[in-house]
């Protein structure tokens, strides 16, 4: 075993230099790059996030981890091993974007032969069942056919096969799209539930918010290409602190003839809306007092998660749908 | 109950579900009305004409079921998108695709047997004779129905469901001429005939060598020599087609 996967076997998710390239059009003359040298790791009990716009390459790094997509070039391992292996997969519940299940069947029978194909039987596999279909809210609509089924209880019938196996890896992939307010709320307890029980999450999504109060680590991909990596307030404080003040008596382009650099600049009725970074916000309310300006309010002006996505994308070109065409 | 098993019962409900047990139901009356008619218009050949009659229909309803089923399993599962949850499970793809073959040829089978106990019941009630010939027939069937559903999987890896039906219904024509079609490039004196017919006659199963319809009409008896040789062609074509379909499958990326 090389040093590097010997170093991987402990990690539930180890990806070393992913590339997948799509050959598409009618005679498949063409090559879409979804994926481009991607390096990512993922420690046991971390919950991931998959950050990125539409066509970012975050399904196709989730499925050729789930063994659904084939990888053009480089390494994509779970707990150390091949996706491709049955037994790797054991270990893994996999909850996909816009779920699609076999209709025919009632909620609580799709989550049974999931637990079958697990290798799960008789009474435990039938208390496993109950438990999880209780869990993600779906124990009184499980003995409906699917096809009866809304979008919400389609997606919480797939959250309970995957939840079924009681699996060491949840990997998400837009978890809370298609759910009420009431589905998210529950949704990301389920996921706060399952990061106490020490299982390691990896989800996508393009909801910030969820990224925000959910993740340790984030990985943002534009374009097909890891833009930033880091724990989530690694990231959000690495970005040089800005002030936000609200100034009155000056008009716009008095405060812009002052020679500031202002991040962002508004007139607002009769005040103005200014946000500088924090080493010239001394020098900015001097210059306000001294021109008879007046300043109602001085306060940090909080950097997102949404900022730095944003300023992933503008470093990447504005790329914002699909990889790189050729 | 295995993975394996999970999935080919699951298959079975699943055209259970579907309601393809409509079938049957169309044998019966089928078989009723034929009856009816047959004890009208023959004199001493009653035996024959509904041992003929009933595993034709039989054989059109079961062929056109098979063809169905299996040239929608596996491309109806990835155009619905229910593929991504079956594949991520830790069941290898060609155990999936041979599970899900299992499970079509389990409702094949079930109907098979419940459309022959109809046919019993109506031989018996008219006091016709339940021959070996007929038994070998319905094996013979049952092979041919594995053949094309065998078939029917190999394309639903990589067309479309019309496009897997057209060339599985195109098979079944073809299989049964092949022999038809060797001969005639026997008897012609254009060389590329000769040829194209010959390539013809061995790239394709032949599918009248499964064909024991007109010997048990007749109650010519069927040797167990004849029957054994049967079902090694059919499972040797059967499996050539899933080993196929398996590296197909296992190449794909399901986006």
């Amino acid at each position: 075993m090389s040093a590097a996967t010997s170093s991987a076997v402990s990690l539930p998710v180890s990806i070393r230099g992913l590339s997948k390239t799509y050959r598409v059009g009618f005679f498949l003359n063409k090559q879409v790059k979804a994926l481009q040298g991607l390096d990512l790791e993922i420690a046991p009990g971390q919950v991931y996030g998959l950050l990125g716009p539409n066509g970012a390459g975050k399904s196709t790094t989730i499925k050729i981890l789930m063994g659904l997509v084939r990888a053009s070039e480089g390494q994509a391992l779970l707990f150390g091993e091949s996706p491709d292996r049955p037994h790797v997969r054991r270990q893994v519940g996999f909850l996909p974007e816009n779920p699609s299940l076999y209709e025919y069947l009632t909620g609580r029978e799709f989550v049974t032969l999931a637990g079958r194909i697990f290798g799960m039987s008789g009474h435990d596999l039938d208390q496993r069942v109950e438990r999880v279909l209780g869990e993600v809210g779906m124990g009184r609509a499980s003995d409906l056919q699917i096809r009866r089924y809304s979008k919400g209880m389609v997606q919480r019938t797939a959250l309970a096969q995957a939840l079924i196996s009681g699996p060491r890896l949840l990997v998400l992939d837009e978890p809370t799209s298609g759910l009420d307010p009431l589905g998210r709320r529950q949704m990301r307890d389920i996921i706060l539930a399952e990061r106490a029980k020490g299982t390691t999450i990896l989800f996508c999504t393009h909801i910030i918010s969820d990224v925000e109060s959910l993740c340790d680590r984030v990985v943002v991909l534009v374009g097909g290409k890891r833009v930033q990596e880091g724990s989530v307030q690694e990231l959000v404080s690495a970005k040089a602190p800005s002030v936000e003040m609200v100034v009155h008596g000056l008009p716009l382009e008095q405060l812009q003839s002052l020679g500031f650099a202002y991040e962002h600049a508004q007139q607002l009725d009769s005040r103005v809306l200014l946000r500088v970074p924090d080493a010239a916000s001394h020098g900015l309310l001097q210059a306000v007092i001294t021109k008879g300006g007046r300043v109602s309010r001085v306060q940090p002006a909080r950097f997102s998660l949404e900022d730095l996505f944003l300023d992933a994308m503008k470093q990447a070109g504005g790329q914002t749908v699909g990889g790189e065409i050729q | 109950m295995g993975a394996f098993a999970a999935m080919a019962w699951n298959g079975f409900r699943e055209a259970r579900r579907n309601r393809v047990t409509v079938l049957v139901a169309a044998f019966a009356l089928l078989l009723l009305f034929a009856t009816t008619l047959v004890t009208e218009v023959t004199v001493s050949t009653f035996d024959r004409v509904v041992t003929d009659f009933g595993l034709g229909v039989m054989s059109l309803l079961l062929v056109f079921l098979a063809i169905y089923l299996s040239s929608g399993l596996i491309s109806r599962e990835i155009e619905r998108r229910t593929i991504f949850l079956m594949v991520s499970k830790p069941l290898s793809r060609s155990r999936f695709l041979l599970a899900r073959l299992a499970g079509n040829m389990l409702t094949l089978g079930v109907l098979l047997v419940a459309m022959t106990l109809l046919f019993w019941v109506e031989l018996v009630l008219h006091r016709a004779p339940i021959t070996q010939p007929q038994m070998a027939a319905l094996w013979g069937l049952y092979l041919e129905l594995f053949v094309l559903t065998s078939a029917g999987f190999l394309l639903s890896t990589f067309a479309s469901q019309l496009v897997s039906a057209l060339v599985t219904t195109g098979l079944y024509f073809a299989g049964h001429l092949c022999a038809d079609i060797y001969n005639l490039g026997v008897k012609s004196k254009v060389e590329l005939v000769q040829w194209v017919s010959k390539a013809t006659y061995y790239a394709l199963p032949n599918l009248e060598r499964l064909n024991f319809r007109p010997r048990a009409t007749y109650a010519l008896e069927v040797t167990a020599a004849e029957l054994g040789s049967a079902t090694l062609y059919a499972l040797g074509w059967g499996a050539l087609f899933c080993v196929l379909a398996a590296l197909v499958f296992e190449r794909r990326d399901f986006r």
